[in-house]
């Protein structure tokens, strides 16, 4: 059972390590918690769902789209609630960031109403829940892998982007030090955007995934995997984004490891412990290094 | 006196004996009731992002901790609502100095994402914890406010089943949270949580425990929130764990930052506006047919354009009363008197 449930938790867990990638990119370029990722990251899961039964477009197909839309609204989002509140002080872009989460989850309540729907599953291909591999009591199934591959190829697309380009570069420069950063000629908004869409992107991805792997999507999806996936981006180290990597397959695991063998009904309250646990006695988290606070 | 105040004073004067006149509308006394609960909720969750700077997210966490204590002790004991007011507020209290001890050396989002996993775990005890509290259920049956008269007169024994001596009862309560906040912000402490939150450094090296004065704080605020919610278990006589998510926390912090961080009557007016607003709204948005998500929707939006245009809010702290902090002055006094002989043995070294 324990191999079974390890690897249930790391399906889990490279999925929080997608949304937490993008909590930390944008913790780490501009200090702000965009508690309104999580809702990007409910879109993606509906904005596919809507593709494949409203527009009829094949499940591949479907997933760009909802992509696509997503980096659109996680940049429309940077410069209508945060661009204006570079200068405030954080407690206003941090209570703005929370009235965009609460205003976006509502604007999906009252579009796709409240009740939680299945994913078509006409649309996906036919193998996804066959076993691709069964050892023994363990077996893993052509969705387990497929959630591996695709978390797997985006983490290391992220990492040679952050590592290997110019943007990259940029991003980097202006986690350090905005100011330098613009004296040097990096037009800040422009990469501060393209972190907004880099995350949301990722986000909209891990939002299509859970709703496949658990075969159910609804409005109220977003906050409590935006919880955990900050959980998870704390546990790491925030601001790092291999730490937020490694924290998600984490906490992913003691998640899984805990509805296993604690007590199911504490599922959610998992995250919450190991999240108070870490800030307070390793608030820089496992890769993290520790940073002046400027509050 | 002058025309401000006296008008200020005119109109409470109206709100008060409001629920006299015979022809009242029980619906405008429970708005009215529901309104001061949330000025207790606002005066006390003010403390910690008003006066202290620090964001707290997990303010429903200790107003649910009070609720359910009144209701179970009241259901389980029988003890009146006089007493449970304060065990109810020193149960907060402890809860409050429990989480903030080992959390408030933490600054910024750090905090504010602990007490928001605080308040998500207080969530998930009352729904799971089926023995104590019947879980998803929620607890019935709470008797009402009662009033023990009988040691003046056999027959005064009160029932509170009625709006108006409920009014009357969040009525003192408001008041008495109103006085205690106000002699708090002139003394020593609330001088402390300036100095805190204006410039830590500058307070610590003047000699303030930064860290005893925030507990206290978040002590006494959860202490208040712990009073609102034994006053609402016991109004609304029926409990239950969605009484007490994140939203709730959301609105009380709405309020605080409408009215204006560290100004205690700004809380009390942010309380006023978001509670008719929400019902206004509610009566707007259902004419024109939109369903009641809407709501939460323009709470929402409504927030996100008071932090773009006003981000201190409509009345902000310093310009309100008028004056700077007077400790805060002496600080910038101290420290520059500090700092100058240093420069001169500087230019000597030179």
């Amino acid at each position: 059972m324990l191999e079974q449930q390890l690897i249930n938790g790391l399906t889990l867990g490279l999925i929080y390590a997608l949304i937490a990638v993008g909590y930390t990119m944008v913790y780490g370029v501009i200090q702000l918690i965009n508690f309104a990722h999580g809702e990007i990251y409910m879109l993606g899961a509906f904005f596919c769902v809507t593709f494949i039964t409203a527009a009829g477009l094949p499940f591949y197909a479907a997933i760009l789209m909802a992509i696509l839309c997503c980096i659109l609204c996680g940049i429309l989002l940077d410069i209508i609630a945060y661009r204006p509140l570079r200068k405030a002080p954080r407690l206003a872009a941090l209570i703005t960031a929370i009235g965009m989460s609460i205003f976006l989850q509502n604007v999906a309540l009252m579009i796709w109403g409240s009740r939680s729907r299945p994913f078509p599953q006409a649309a996906l291909p036919p193998f996804f829940r066959e076993k691709a591999l069964v050892l023994g009591d363990v077996s893993l199934t052509w969705l387990q892998l497929f959630i591996f591959a695709v978390a797997i190829i985006m983490m290391i697309g992220l990492y040679l982007t952050i590592n290997k380009t110019r943007i990259g570069t940029a991003m980097r420069a202006l986690a350090q030090n905005k100011t330098a950063a613009s004296l040097m000629g990096i037009n800040v908004n422009y990469v501060i955007s393209f972190t907004f869409a880099l995350g949301s992107a990722m986000g909209a991805v891990a939002g299509i995934l859970v709703s496949v792997y658990y075969n159910t999507l609804y409005p109220t999806m977003g906050y409590t995997a935006g919880v955990k996936a900050f959980a998870a981006a704390v546990l790491g180290g925030i601001g790092s984004v291999p730490g937020a990597m490694v924290g998600g397959v984490v906490l992913g695991v003691a998640e899984t490891l805990g509805a296993g063998y604690v007590s199911s009904l504490y599922r959610d309250g998992v995250a919450y412990a190991v999240m108070i646990a870490v800030i307070i006695f390793r608030p820089s988290g496992i890769l993290g290094k520790s940073v002046i606070d400027k509050a | 006196m002058n025309i401000g105040k006296s008008l200020v004073l005119l109109v409470v004067a109206a709100v008060l004996t409001y629920p006299l006149v015979p022809q009242s509308s029980d619906y405008i006394i429970h708005v009215m009731t529901l309104a001061m609960v949330y000025m207790i909720l606002a005066m006390g969750l003010n403390i910690v992002p008003g006066f202290c700077g620090l964001l707290d997210l997990g303010y429903v966490g200790f107003y649910g901790i009070g609720a359910y204590t009144a209701g179970l002790l009241t259901i389980h004991y029988g003890l009146s609502f006089w007493v449970i007011v304060p065990l109810a507020a020193l149960n907060g209290a402890l809860w409050g100095a429990l989480l903030g001890a080992p959390t408030l050396r933490l600054t910024g989002d750090y905090f504010a994402i602990v007490t928001f996993g605080f308040s998500e775990l207080v969530v998930l005890f009352l729904t799971n914890e089926i023995w104590l509290t019947r879980g998803p259920l929620g607890l019935p049956g709470i008797q009402p406010i009662t009033l023990n008269l009988t040691w003046l007169n056999d027959a005064w024994y009160f029932e509170f089943y009625d709006k108006t001596p409920n009014f009357y009862v969040v009525a003192i309560l408001v008041g008495l949270v109103f006085f205690i906040m106000r002699r708090m912000e002139d003394s020593r402490l609330g001088r402390a949580w300036y100095a805190i939150r204006e410039d830590p450094l500058a307070a610590a090296s003047c000699g303030v425990n930064i860290l005893n004065y925030k507990v206290i704080a978040f002590a006494i605020s959860a202490a208040i929130g712990a009073v609102g919610g034994a006053f609402y278990a016991r109004w609304s006589m029926f409990l239950s764990p969605d009484m007490f998510k994140f939203w709730e926390s959301f609105l009380v912090l709405c309020m605080v930052v409408l009215g204006g961080l560290g100004n205690i009557k700004g809380a009390l007016l942010g309380a006023v506006i978001l509670v008719s607003l929400g019902e206004v709204l509610r009566e707007v948005l259902s004419s024109l047919g939109l369903p009641p998500e809407s709501r939460f929707m323009a709470y929402g939006l409504i927030m996100v354009l008071i932090m773009r245009f006003k981000p201190a809010g409509f009345f902000p702290a310093i310009a309100s009363s008028g004056r700077s902090n007077p400790l805060l002055i002496d600080l910038q006094k101290r420290l520059a008197a500090r700092n100058a002989p240093k420069e001169e043995t500087r230019d000597a070294a030179t």
